[in-house]
């Protein structure tokens, strides 16, 4: 015996599949599992550069970590005005990149890019203004780089990646006197 | 009574094609959002803040915080080349020619993204580690026991695994200034022996 499903209901069907296929793309995001800012958020304060250990088995604060990078992050808020992370970079591997809490890169620098090996970075809300001198002035401006965040939480992270297993020490040694935090005016 | 019947069975089939269709795109991709060459799948617009609901959806959820496909690309496989699901029971030697990178790294994990257990913590080989022949190629033996070259453990219990191809700075860029990797360039993943 065969049964006769009505047309109407197959495209009754379709269109509400439709439509809940739309809001499932739009709220998975927000059931996500863990985020990486909330896993990251459990290591330490806001403001504060904080190195990531080595992941090994057992041992990763995110998911499909690269073994042969070494990390340090900074979650950074923007509430009480601007924040500056500022490194020396070692190597010409090294990537500094800002997120917002859902994970979108919105700013990157690779150390191959940059003309000096200090970097010093301000991040800024967009009605946040750093005066600064070097920034005003376009001639020495490469001093320091103010990036505008679109998000007043987000997170700041320092990728190096190893040219090779003896190199982690050194990297290690190196991620650990970069800096961040509040921004106050350098004199 | 049957057309009560019909509304509920049509509700609930959308219900679940509505929501499995959009599981599915987000965790493995479609068309729209990925490029698939062989057994290696890669967001093509991963961690780009101006990216579709799909790659944002699929970044949130993942845990992860990648770069922005302008500055590195990541590939996945789950298979080999032939299509068979990679598991730690069988031996596979990955054959892959010089990438038009600053460096990428080549790494195993089992299927939640964690590192595997091996006696030599041995977890991936990156450009500047990998033995390579004269010509640029390289062949990295991915095995559960050691192996000449490029030994790359793939864990000694029977479990499948994933690989991730990770090429920061990429050195062409396509018109819309995404990191371009050919095609032809991923490496291929070829089945050996099986226990």
């Amino acid at each position: 015996m065969r049964v006769r499903i009505p047309g109407l209901y197959i495209v009754l069907g379709l269109v509400l599949a439709g439509l809940i296929h739309i809001v499932a793309v739009l709220t998975l995001p927000m059931l996500a599992p863990k985020s990486a800012h909330a896993r990251l958020a459990t290591l330490g304060p806001a403001n504060a550069m904080i190195e990531l250990p080595a992941a090994a088995p057992g041992r990763q604060i995110m998911p499909l970590m690269a073994p042969d990078v070494r990390y340090a992050f900074c979650r950074f808020d923007l509430t009480n005005g601007p924040v500056r992370l500022k490194a020396t970079v070692a190597d010409e591997l090294w990537l500094i990149a800002l997120y917002t809490p859902e994970g979108e890169n919105f700013y990157s620098v690779a150390g191959a890019d940059m003309k000096r090996a200090e970097i010093d970075l301000v991040i800024a809300a967009a009605d946040q203004t750093v005066e600064e001198a070097g920034v005003d002035a376009p001639e020495s401006s490469d001093d320091v780089i103010v990036v505008n965040s679109p998000v007043t939480e987000g997170i700041a992270l320092i990728r190096a990646p190893l040219a090779g297993p003896s190199r982690a020490t050194g990297a290690e040694r190196a991620l650990r006197s970069t800096s961040c935090g509040p921004y106050t005016k350098s004199g | 009574m049957r057309s009560l019947a019909y509304f509920i069975g049509t509700f609930v089939a959308a219900l679940m094609l509505g929501i499995g269709s959009a599981w599915y795109m987000i965790e493995r991709g479609s068309p729209l959002t990925t490029t698939k060459v062989g057994p290696w799948s890669g967001w093509i617009s991963e961690g780009n803040p101006n990216a579709d609901p799909y790659t944002k959806a699929h970044v949130a959820r993942s845990g992860r915080l990648p770069l922005t496909s302008t500055v590195a690309r990541y590939f996945v496989a789950r298979t080999d080349s032939a299509g068979r699901t990679l598991t730690s029971a069988c031996e596979y030697s990955v054959e892959g020619s010089p990438l038009n990178a600053r460096w990428w790294s080549l790494a195993v994990y089992d299927e939640y993204g964690g590192l595997i257990e091996n006696p030599s913590a041995r977890y991936s080989f990156n450009s500047e580690e990998a033995l390579r022949h004269s010509d640029g190629t390289f062949r990295i033996n991915l095995s559960s026991k050691a192996r000449p070259e490029n030994w790359l453990p793939s864990g000694t219990a029977d479990q499948h695994f994933v690989l991730l191809l990770r090429i920061y700075s990429p050195r062409e860029t396509d018109a819309s200034g995404i990191g371009l990797i050919p095609g032809d360039r991923l490496p291929k993943i070829e089945r050996k022996e099986c226990e």
